[in-house]
């Protein structure tokens, strides 16, 4: 491969990556948020494909496309409140409660879809990459970066807002406290509670909003299934990205240049390996990364602990 | 305690408020059969209406319902082999007396339910079984893909084939794709990824733009219902990349860049069967192989409104290579040199 | 009693809440269930195609039960299946000339060791690297799944059987004798059924069960009575993974015969939900997995005969789960063991 190729070669995988990523940004960086409250959802699966076909439905049947987002951040706040009520104010197990969501919001979806959509399933017209002007010409840089979908873009944004709000605000400051010390914020006056339903409402949501940008944005379609572990894979992108905003955001790109690269070498004609060993490359190297971290993986104190006040 | 005692009072409510609902229902009664209807039954390794695999089966016998006014029924099964046999003796066991397994992994469990039913044919798709009442029905999609093939060599610089997974329906359309390539340009390069499910329309609308960044002018899906995601890649890139459909039309999802559509209408193909087994006069003597030899149940259409449709010669050339191909003067599965 | 009519409550208010979806999309839903009811338990083959459906998730739930008493989140279930089914099929194909009573347990037990040791990777992980096994259980999930469609497009491929993707058939003499004829009931589900009571007794009524149980209640506590914690996780680790190794062998001698792809239709996420309705009691599994089973089984036949999409089991497997935790079943039980490892450092 000569240096032309070589560059063609790594740009085609890393604007693919990015793309790849989103869904896993929208739902880790809204995890961070819910376990750093102090609940840990394992449904993630479950509100992507709920958000998913909330948003393609809505799209499909009004034509618009703001109204299938709103109607995905509807259902990840509604879901979402039912997931907090069973996970806060009944102090559910958590673990119990996100397996029922992820069975679910498989069924449902599964079962509204061949109740609503057998035999007419159209595609929506999705958001469609914007080019931007100048950047978007840059030899090499440009298709990496600068000519995407709106949803692409707007993860920096994503990634930079939950930062700032996690770490800079009193909002932030008592997500995190409650996360780390209920007990501690309880006697500060805070409402453990109110601050835990937010957690997992901005989860709930980002993550309904991950599923929908792939049926509204990346492709065109509601497919049963369509997620594919991506909730999943989410859950250890928190771990990964060791419950921070900023890492999710890093640790997603890299599941997405996995994928990409997964996707890209098995095309290549005289590279004979398995393409199973590749798709299996991300899930061995999230455990490398979590033998090569050990003990600095610490989580919230309190995650997956509900809180009783004490008497 | 005291919510506890209101969940359950709510709960009798609803229970008694159910039953009588449902009590309330007129019950039909069921009419005296004044014949045996005839009943045909379907096993769906998937959604039915994935468009892609699991759909042509389904059509197939939504054609059987409507031509011969039989009783349709189908189970969506997921990968599941504990469900397979169950289900052809759910079906067996209600006196249908047609049933398609509609893939290869039924054949194991319809061999061990057959026999307990000599009066019910099974029909497995893409198997080359003949055992009695168990008749193979094999799809030959390498000789469209072998068409497919020849027309990308003769039109473009490189092709891409993105599949679900690697199963013999699919790998050997590939492989008829590449062989029928090769005929024309023995260097004309043609990549292959397989996504690994038939779920992930991003994965597979990626590795369609991949494809197309290395030099792919001609990218086909054949991934069921993710393959739509290559239409979406092709349609995007703009109407230099041409595609064509797969099992069915997919002009509208991308109208620019389908070149042509792979039908393949499996309900022609097993109708006169079902009309036979309904009249008591089906006396199968081998399993079944649908190639372009039956022109009614495989074919390959145009697209005259494509940005670069195929040109007249090429359709010549095409049309003498199906003629090979039905006349068995060319191998498409032979193996890719 | 009151631990007997919630559950039963719960899965009422469950079909109620379904019954209302079902009337929504154009449904009956009377229809619907009595076909169901009709499906599961209308006659002795669909009796006993749930108890083949419920076998699996018998001996997956009760393993699970344990783990989850020692606060350890086992999602990894049907990873350690698929490497049941491997190891199992392994021996079915290698092991040619034993007579069935030698090799039928050499069968089940290499598939148990198989899901054993794919478990205890995980405990390892946990014990070792301080590696949260919620997420190391669900990526070895991936890698035994993926790592399956490997051996069977590849080296396990079966060598007759024209490049579909599945082994050759496992010997004769592998097979699991089946008792109910004509039924296909097999042995796996008396096997099932001792090994949720083996489990029931090991957990209440042995010093084992009691430190998995302290461990699971209160790690830091358990230490200071003398406990070593972390060989209990990875003991938790290892019969969760166990029985369900067990269950995947179970399937390919008792059901498939051969190994395929997908050889599991998600048993193992199943069994989590069977193991959590029973409220981890080992005995208690057996029933939650024979109406897991009934709901399944019941399913395809509502498919068949009333046309409603199979899928919907799902939502109502989901509401139960919910329901049952409505009535109250769970409080606080949860991730002490995590918080308190974090406290020691």
């Amino acid at each position: 491969m000569d240096i032309a190729g070589l560059a063609l070669f790594i740009q085609t995988i890393l604007s693919a990556t990015w793309r790849l990523a989103t869904p896993m940004i929208y739902a880790s960086v809204g995890e961070v948020f819910t376990e750093r409250s102090g609940v840990l959802n394992i449904g993630l699966e479950g509100f992507m494909l709920l958000g998913a076909f909330a948003g393609f439905a809505a799209t499909f049947f009004t034509n618009d496309l703001a109204l299938g987002i709103l109607s995905a951040i509807a259902c990840g706040l509604l879901f979402g409140l039912l997931f907090a009520f069973f996970t806060v104010t009944i102090k559910a197990n958590q673990i119990v409660v996100g397996a029922a969501f992820n069975l679910i919001g498989l069924g449902l979806t599964g079962f509204l879809y061949r109740a609503w959509f057998i035999n007419k399933a159209q595609g929506i017209k999705a958001f469609g990459p914007i080019n931007i002007p100048v950047l978007g010409q840059i030899p090499f840089l440009g298709p990496i970066l600068f000519q995407h979908n709106i949803l692409v873009y707007s993860t920096v944004a994503l990634v930079l807002l939950a930062g700032f709000v996690l770490y800079k605000t009193a909002f932030g400051l008592a997500v995190r406290s409650v996360g780390e010390h209920p007990s501690a914020a309880d006697t500060a006056g805070l409402s453990v509670t109110i601050i835990r339903y937010a957690g997992v409402l901005i989860g709930t949501t980002l993550t309904a909003l991950g599923g929908a940008y792939l049926t509204l944005a990346h492709t065109n379609q509601f497919v049963e299934g369509i997620t594919t572990g991506r909730g999943f894979i989410a859950l250890a992108v928190v771990v990964f990205g060791r419950w921070s905003p900023a890492g999710a955001f890093w640790a997603s790109l890299l599941f997405g240049l996995f994928y990409a690269l997964q996707l890209r070498l098995q095309a290549i004609a005289n590279i004979t390996i398995p393409y199973q060993l590749l798709q299996a490359l991300p899930y061995a190297m999230t455990l490398l990364t979590l033998i090569l971290m050990r003990g600095r993986a610490i989580s919230p104190k309190a995650l997956g602990t509900p809180y009783q006040k004490s008497a | 305690m005291k919510q506890r005692v209101l969940l359950y009072v709510f709960t009798v409510l609803l229970l008694t408020a159910m039953l009588v609902a449902c009590a309330g229902q007129p019950v039909t009664p069921t009419p005296a059969p004044q014949e045996k209807p005839f009943k045909v039954g379907l096993l769906l390794p998937g959604s039915a209406n994935d468009q892609g695999w699991n759909q042509i089966a389904y059509d197939a016998f939504k054609r059987i319902e409507k031509e011969l006014g039989a009783e349709m029924s189908y189970v969506e099964l997921e990968q599941s082999p504990a469900s397979f046999e169950k289900a052809f003796r759910d079906f067996a066991s209600q006196g249908y007396q047609m049933i398609l397994g509609h893939g290869f992994e039924f054949q194991d469990p319809a061999l061990a339910v057959a026999k307990d039913y000599p009066n019910t044919f099974f029909f497995i798709s893409s198997s080359r079984i003949f055992a009695g009442n168990v008749i193979g029905l094999n799809t030959d999609s390498s000789q469209p893909f072998y068409l497919m093939g020849v027309i990308a060599a003769k039109m473009g610089k490189g092709a891409g084939l993105v599949g679900g997974m690697e199963i013999p329906p699919i790998s050997e359309a590939f492989t008829g794709f590449i062989n029928g390539a090769r005929s024309v340009d023995p260097n004309f390069p043609v990549s292959v990824t397989y996504i690994g499910n038939f779920t992930d329309a991003a994965a597979a609308k990626e590795a369609a733009l991949s494809m197309i960044a290395q030099g792919a002018d001609f990218v086909i899906p054949n991934a069921d219902v993710a393959g739509l995601g290559v239409y979406q890649a092709v349609a995007e890139t703009g109407p230099h990349i041409a595609t064509f459909g797969a099992f069915g039309d997919f002009t509208d999802k991308a109208p620019q860049n389908v070149v042509g559509n792979y039908i393949a209408d499996y309900g022609q193909g097993i109708i006169n069967m079902a009309k036979a087994i309904k009249e008591g006069t089906f006396k199968p003597t081998s399993n079944v192989e649908f190639g372009l030899k039956d022109k009614d149940v495989m074919w390959l259409t145009f697209n005259d409104k494509a940005a670069r449709p195929v040109p007249e010669d090429v359709r010549k050339l095409v049309e003498e290579v199906t003629a090979k191909i039905a006349a068995g003067e060319i191998n498409t599965l032979a193996p890719v040199q | 009693m009151i631990a007997i009519l919630s559950p039963i409550a719960a899965i009422a208010l469950a079909l109620a809440i379904s019954a209302i979806l079902l009337l929504a999309s154009g449904y009956s839903p009377a229809r619907a269930y009595s076909v169901m009811w009709n499906g599961a338990f209308g006659d002795l083959r669909t009796f006993s195609e749930v108890l083949i459906k419920a076998t699996p998730l018998i001996l997956i739930g009760s393993g699970l039960a344990v783990a989850f008493r020692c606060s350890i989140w086992n999602i990894g279930a049907e990873g350690q299946f698929y490497a049941g089914a491997v190891g199992a099929t392994l021996m079915g194909i290698l092991v040619t000339s034993l007579p069935p009573a030698l090799m039928v347990p050499l069968v089940l037990l290499v598939g148990m060791a198989f899901g054993t040791l794919w478990g205890m990777l995980a405990g390892y992980l946990r014990v070792r690297f301080n590696a949260s096994e919620i997420v190391t259980t669900i990526m070895l999930n991936y890698i035994a799944i993926v790592g399956t469609s490997y051996l069977v497009t590849g080296p396990m491929i079966d060598p007759a059987g024209g490049k579909y993707p599945q082994t050759a058939r496992i010997v004769e003499a592998a097979v699991l004798p089946r008792f109910l004829p004509p039924t296909r009931l097999h042995i796996g589900f008396i096997i099932a059924l001792l090994m949720a009571f083996l489990l029931y007794l090991v957990i209440f009524k042995t010093s084992i069960g009691y430190a998995i149980r302290a461990v699971g209640i209160n790690p830091e506590a358990a230490r200071y009575a003398g406990i070593h914690v972390e060989r209990n996780i990875l003991l938790a680790m290892a019969i969760s993974g166990g029985t369900a190794g067990l269950a995947g062998a179970i399937e390919i001698a008792g059901i498939s015969f051969r190994l395929y792809q997908q050889i599991s239709p998600g048993y193992g996420f199943e069994g989590i939900a069977v193991a959590l309705l029973a409220n981890n009691h080992p005995l208690g599994v057996i029933a939650s997995g024979i109406l897991f089973g009934a709901l399944r089984s019941g399913a395809e036949v509502m498919q068949i005969s009333a046309k409603v999409p199979s899928v919907l089991v799902f939502v109502i497997q989901g509401l139960v789960i919910l329901c049952v935790v409505a009535f109250g079943l769970y409080r606080t039980h949860s991730y002490r063991a995590l918080r308190a490892e974090k406290e020691r450092g």
